[in-house]
């Protein structure tokens, strides 16, 4: 069997307000923390949708339209870089599972 | 207040329906409050329910054409991998085909809207048919204290009143900490993220190659070389025409070794005995959830204050000592103990933790708070490098010399065993081993 990238399995996700292009972010990376005084990145390794990713200089960025609402980063940061909420169902993002 | 409930229950999971369908069942006025499209829309699990609470909420469940679970244990397996090996424990028995089951296999999504419609029907044949509610697509943004004791809660502009509020939101417990039962910071230290992909096959392949009877299933864990030297394991179960194939991956350990969740799970599935079990199937849905290893130490202090009991994962209740990974039928007991301690208030019209604290003690004494404390040394060696490296390798490389035949005398079993202990790890520490596992198990 073929083994699937990320961006094939994040694919396969049911988002919700897909068709929007202005979404509201349900959480909130202070990366100036991350970049500055954070001593692990954690984030950057333990993310299942890897919506934060270290470039090439090691500097953090974040994107939440991946985002799968699994709550990984919520426990991961420990630096008070994350501000985590649960998407908005009209106005947010976030999974409608179909198997769950 | 004329639109009071007795009850708010935040969250349409396993704890928050359970605890939905005892207040139904005893006329108590709620409103459960889900913010996925249905319940189950935004919950995602391994996922095994283990024992037979169902029964309770749901009796004769077995009986229903096509009920919301997938398939019913009767064939259980775990798994010693190495790198090209896997040494199994394995566990089949008609005893198992026997109602109530022990275990059902559940994908959310579907389980949890056929509970919750389970739920309706139950509000429909009570007192308060027109006035208790299972409300859906509604984010729950802050539960109301007035004098440190929750009378309600605030979405939006929206506000609704309640004597009570049963807290099941889920591991991502942002309520639990609001009201202050949890710290703001959890170490992640003791939690782990599960990933999980949905695998396809044609029904008859699936059961065939499972060898699967009618509704029969079969739960498979794995430990050793499936987490690629992360701390965690990987578990395997069979839907109706799929499986769920996962990992759990402890954070700190992904963190210090630089590897990605999902890297991980291809190195799982790369493995020649997984390979070959999945041959032939599609991919359907790839999903995750953070959990709690079990630790107690990530738990709350307590699950109760005025006007307000914690249930399910809110409470980080989730443990996995090395037979099962436990977490949703901890989620259905707690629901169940918080609706009764609800259903006692109302009798006594008083919620403050006077009469609330019983729930503590229900937990207490209920098989939840007795596992949990009763293992803790279970889950500490369960995660400890020898348990987690040094005893899969060496099972495999045992069992590949007892079960290599060639044409030259054949050692006894007890010099195989002391070669394999040797090249992976020492007597002294599987002595060690054994004297604590005896203890803890």
């Amino acid at each position: 069997m073929k083994l699937l990238k990320l961006s094939e399995q994040l694919g396969l996700v049911n988002y919700r307000n897909q068709a929007k292009s202005e979404i509201k972010p349900h959480i909130i990376v202070d990366t100036d923390i991350c970049n500055s005084t954070c001593p692990h990145k954690c984030t950057t390794w333990v993310c299942p949708a890897n919506c934060y990713t270290m470039d090439e200089t090691g500097q953090v960025h974040f994107q939440v339209e991946d985002c799968i609402e699994c709550g990984t980063c919520m426990y991961a940061c420990d630096q008070g870089a994350v501000d985590w909420n649960y998407p908005d169902p009209e106005i947010g993002r976030g999974v409608n599972w179909n198997f769950g | 207040m004329e639109d009071k409930f007795d009850c708010i229950v935040i969250g349409g999971g396993v704890a928050g329906l359970a605890a939905a369908m005892i207040l139904a069942r005893n006329n108590v006025k709620f409103m459960l409050i889900e913010r996925g499209e249905f319940a189950g829309a935004k919950n995602v699990s391994g996922g095994v329910l283990w024992g037979s609470d169902l029964a309770k909420l749901v009796p004769n469940y077995w009986k229903e054409e096509d009920g919301g679970w997938e398939r019913y244990i009767n064939h259980r397996r775990l798994t010693f991998m190495d790198e090209q090996s896997t040494f199994s424990l394995d566990f089949k028995s008609s005893h198992f085909n026997e109602t109530p089951y022990t275990g059902v296999v559940v994908l959310r999504s579907k389980f949890d809207n056929w509970l919750s419609g389970k739920v309706q029907e139950a509000i429909d044949a009570s007192e308060y048919p027109m006035d208790s509610f299972i409300a859906t697509d509604i984010k729950v943004d802050e539960v109301l204290l007035e004098h440190d004791k929750a009378v309600g809660i605030k979405t939006g502009e929206d506000e609704f009143y309640a004597d009570s509020v049963i807290i099941a939101e889920g591991v991502n417990n942002l309520l639990t900490r609001q009201v202050g039962l949890q710290d703001k910071y959890v170490p992640a230290d003791h939690m782990l993220t599960g990933i999980k992909e949905i695998i396809r096959f044609d029904q008859s392949v699936l059961e065939d190659r499972f060898q699967l009877n009618g509704l029969s299933g079969m739960s498979n864990e794995f430990v050793g070389w499936a987490t690629n030297g992360i701390e965690g394991g990987g578990f395997l179960y069979t839907n109706r025409d799929t499986i769920s194939l996962g990992l759990v991956l402890g954070l700190k350990d992904l963190r210090e070794k630089q590897q990605k969740p999902y890297d991980v799970l291809n190195h799982f599935k790369s493995h020649p005995t997984i390979a070959d079990t999945i041959k032939g199937g599609e991919v359907v849905e790839y999903s995750a959830h953070v959990v709690s290893s079990g630790d107690s130490r990530v738990m709350p202090k307590q699950l109760y204050k005025d006007g307000i009991l914690l249930a399910g994962e809110a409470a980080n209740l989730l443990m996995n000592a090395g037979k099962a990974i436990q977490g949703m039928d901890y989620a259905m007991r707690s629901g169940i103990l918080a609706a009764e301690t609800i259903v006692e208030a109302k009798a006594k019209n008083d919620y403050t933790s006077t009469t609330l604290k019983s729930y503590r003690t229900k937990m207490d004494e209920s098989y939840i708070m007795k596992d949990i404390r009763g293992f803790q040394n279970a889950v500490h060696l369960l995660h400890t490098d020898t348990m987690q490296h040094k005893v899969p390798n060496l099972v495999c490389d045992f069992g590949r010399q007892f079960f290599t035949i060639k044409n030259e005398p054949t050692p006894k079993s007890r010099q195989m065993l002391r070669g394999a202990i040797k090249r992976h790890a020492s007597l002294w520490e599987l002595a060690k081993l054994g004297i604590k596992a005896g203890k803890s198990l």
